[in-house]
């Protein structure tokens, strides 16, 4: 039964291990608290552009798990950083014997486990948010003029504050919105020629035109903002729709939405990577510390020859001793259940 | 008979100085708060100075700038002097600065006290200022050629759609101004040249806004132009019509957010002034008790603390009087020095 991977560790060696390991612990807990914050600022965001996903995408799963491998990853780090801390004074240890194996494993399994699946979703979250947006984004640039509908009258409004906002027009460019009937049907005068022949030449009898809603206009742009007519080169002077101008926002909120989101989960990425390398080190450490202490038989300041390793024995070792071990516990079953019945009987009459 | 007679045995003047010790350098980081407080204040002035005329003071932040470095600096040494209090080796060196240190620091906390009432009083002067710098923000909307004028546009729209605003005290504001270039006019067309000949000064003036006043909570796409006139949209009322256009004046939101900005500043300094008074009076009561200890051989006796020796009138004549003395004893010195001179040269 050879142990896996044994580092002998005299005294000096193990002192240093355990200051390194103190340090590194609370490096971990501060990276640890910033993920976690980054992990909620990209939540929010998320939350508030909502109305612009498609409600299928699981776009928030990522900063929901990454919450909460940040949060594992935070409780290690102090853990990390307190049996460190006892593991240089004798007086401290004892109560961490016991804590810190189930610790060890609880960190493994469960921190390594979420930071997998974290990254995993960090690298797959890219595909998923572009279908998500512009689904979202169709069905938001159709719903706009519905403001009397229950249910999509904030359409409208969420729109204007997006385009206002993040300083985009459209999906992908301006002319999305010639596409659309943008103007409710409520406000449109039956009785105005210009509005029957535009209803009656479109096959789906939409109102279509070329304008677009004031929350496009650019305030950069030199000249008040021309949102009307703007496939005619002749409607208003000094302007010609074929040359590049600053009247409206160029970009289309697609683009917009898409980098600012990526930008988001890509740093998300690159520090759930540190967290996890950083996790790794401290559990690393702290077994071979945990595994040199229990050699000794927890005397902290023995100058004995200690050694620190992964695992007592290979895995196949490990598999049989734990079969043969359950086995064992098995068979004395019958003769301990009558003893465990006379203490409580025991105890009712006192009571 | 001394005022507010506190009695000082050993323990509890050692709990004194190290409370104070504490105090101090809490405050230390309430210092370091009112000067990143003015520090904000005056970026959030500077930030909006082209609506201000780049006339705006900015005596308020300033001052809370110099009280939070001073607040820092008195409070350090403070500190320094209240760990040196439960030694009286240390102590013997900081003894004859005690008293005008306590001086300035009641000067101090009076300066601190007129600061924070400022925060309060600047709202008057910071109206008219805007109320100046905004209509001239707003004459200077059409000149985007002109060099140093070209930014003012955007600032408007910018801050239109920030603040949720529009003109000056309403939308009309924009009815009076000429806010469209001349290079972007049509002199060939008969309705421009009507408005044009129309007005006195020949300014092409429109009943109409900027896109930046809309409002998207409108539930119909925005009417900028022709806003007076009902029949020029369908289902339209201009007397009724509220959701269109924002309807407050850009005045009144800038005031209002500047007046909550300035008022919870003023209530923070306030707060640090209650804990600065609450410190110089524990340092005069620390003062005090060391000073009353009879025997110093023996650090074990009870002492007692006072704020004043004497009761508040006889404190203040025999300030009078000393400062009279002061007088007298210049005089003094200057017959003896003419009367020493005098039998030289004679």
């Amino acid at each position: 039964m050879a142990p896996v991977l044994p580092l002998a560790l005299p005294l000096q060696p193990r002192i240093r291990l355990a200051q390194g390991l103190w340090l590194l612990s609370w490096l971990l807990a501060l990276v640890g608290a910033l993920t976690l914050l980054c992990s909620g600022h990209l939540l929010v965001q998320l939350w508030h552009l909502g109305t612009f996903l498609a409600p299928s995408c699981p776009v928030a799963a990522l900063p929901q798990v990454a919450l909460a491998a940040s949060a594992v990853a935070l409780g290690t780090g102090l853990v990390g950083s307190g049996a460190s801390r006892a593991s240089l004074d004798a007086a401290q240890y004892p109560p961490w014997r016991g804590v810190l194996g189930p610790l060890l494993v609880a960190g493994t399994a469960g921190g390594g486990g979420l930071l997998v699946l974290a990254l995993g979703l960090a690298l797959a979250l890219p595909g998923t948010l572009d279908t998500g947006l512009e689904e979202g984004l169709g069905t938001a640039l159709a719903n706009y003029k519905d403001t009397e509908v229950p249910g999509r009258c904030q359409a409208k409004r969420l729109l204007d504050e997006l385009q206002l906002r993040h300083h985009c027009c459209g999906r992908h460019g301006y002319k999305d919105w010639f596409g659309i009937q943008w103007v409710s049907s409520r406000y449109l005068d039956p009785n105005d020629q210009d509005v029957v022949d535009r209803i009656q030449s479109n096959v789906e009898g939409l109102y279509l035109i070329d304008g677009v809603p004031f929350s496009c206009c650019n305030p950069h742009s030199p000249r008040p903002c021309l949102q009307s007519q703007l496939s005619d080169p002749h409607a208003h002077p000094l302007f010609d729709p074929r040359q590049p101008n600053l009247n409206l926002w160029a970009q289309g909120c697609h683009e917009v939405l898409l980098g600012h989101l990526q930008g988001l989960s890509s740093t998300l990425g690159n520090m759930l990577a540190v967290t996890f390398l950083l996790q790794t080190l401290v559990l690393l450490g702290l077994r071979y510390l945990q595994t040199a202490l229990e050699g000794l038989g927890g005397v902290i300041d023995g100058e004995g020859e200690a050694q620190g390793y992964l695992f007592p024995a290979g895995l196949k070792d490990m598999l049989k001793t734990a079969w043969l071990q359950g086995g064992v516990a098995r068979r004395p079953a019958p003769e301990e259940a009558p003893p465990e019945d006379e203490p409580p009987k025991e105890g009712l009459p006192e009571a | 008979m001394a005022l507010l007679k506190v009695k000082f045995d050993q323990k509890k003047r050692v709990k004194l100085a190290q409370g104070l010790w504490l105090m101090n350098w809490l405050s230390v980081l309430a210092g370091i708060i009112i000067f990143g407080l003015g520090l904000f204040l005056k970026i959030e002035l500077r930030k909006r100075s082209d609506m201000m005329d780049n006339s705006e003071s900015h005596f308020v932040p300033n001052s809370l700038i110099g009280m939070g470095v001073l607040s820092c600096v008195f409070n350090s040494l403070a500190g320094k002097i209240c760990y040196d209090a439960l030694d009286p080796a240390k102590y013997a060196k900081w003894k004859p600065w005690l008293k005008p240190y306590l001086a300035v620091c009641v000067l101090f906390n009076i300066v601190l006290f007129l600061v924070a009432l400022c925060c309060f009083l600047l709202r008057g002067s910071l109206e008219s200022t805007l109320a100046h710098g905004l209509k001239n923000g707003m004459k200077f909307y059409r000149d985007t050629d002109t060099p140093g004028r070209c930014f003012m546009k955007k600032t408007i729209d910018m801050l239109q759609i920030e603040f949720k605003c529009c003109g000056n005290n309403g939308f009309r504001d924009w009815f009076e101004i000429q806010w469209i270039s001349n290079r972007y006019l049509d002199f060939s067309s008969k309705e421009v040249k009507d408005r044009i000949k129309s007005n006195v000064d020949g300014r092409y003036l429109v009943d109409g806004v900027p896109f930046s006043c809309c409002n998207p909570s409108s539930p119909r796409p925005c009417i900028q132009y022709q806003l007076t006139n009902n029949s020029a949209h369908y289902s339209y009322d201009h007397q009724t019509e509220e959701l269109n256009l924002w309807v407050r004046g850009c005045r009144v939101a800038l005031l209002s957010y500047y007046s909550n900005l300035m008022n919870s500043v003023g209530a923070v300094t306030l707060l640090v002034w209650l804990f600065e008074v609450t410190i110089t009076v524990g340092l005069r009561y620390l003062h005090t008790a060391l000073e009353g200890v009879a025997n110093p051989e023996d650090p074990e006796c009870e002492s007692e603390g006072w704020l004043l020796e004497k009761s508040i009138p006889e404190t203040w004549k025999a300030f009078l009087e000393s400062v009279k003395k002061l007088g007298k004893g210049n005089q003094v010195e200057a017959e003896g020095v003419d009367a020493g001179q005098a039998p030289e040269a004679g």
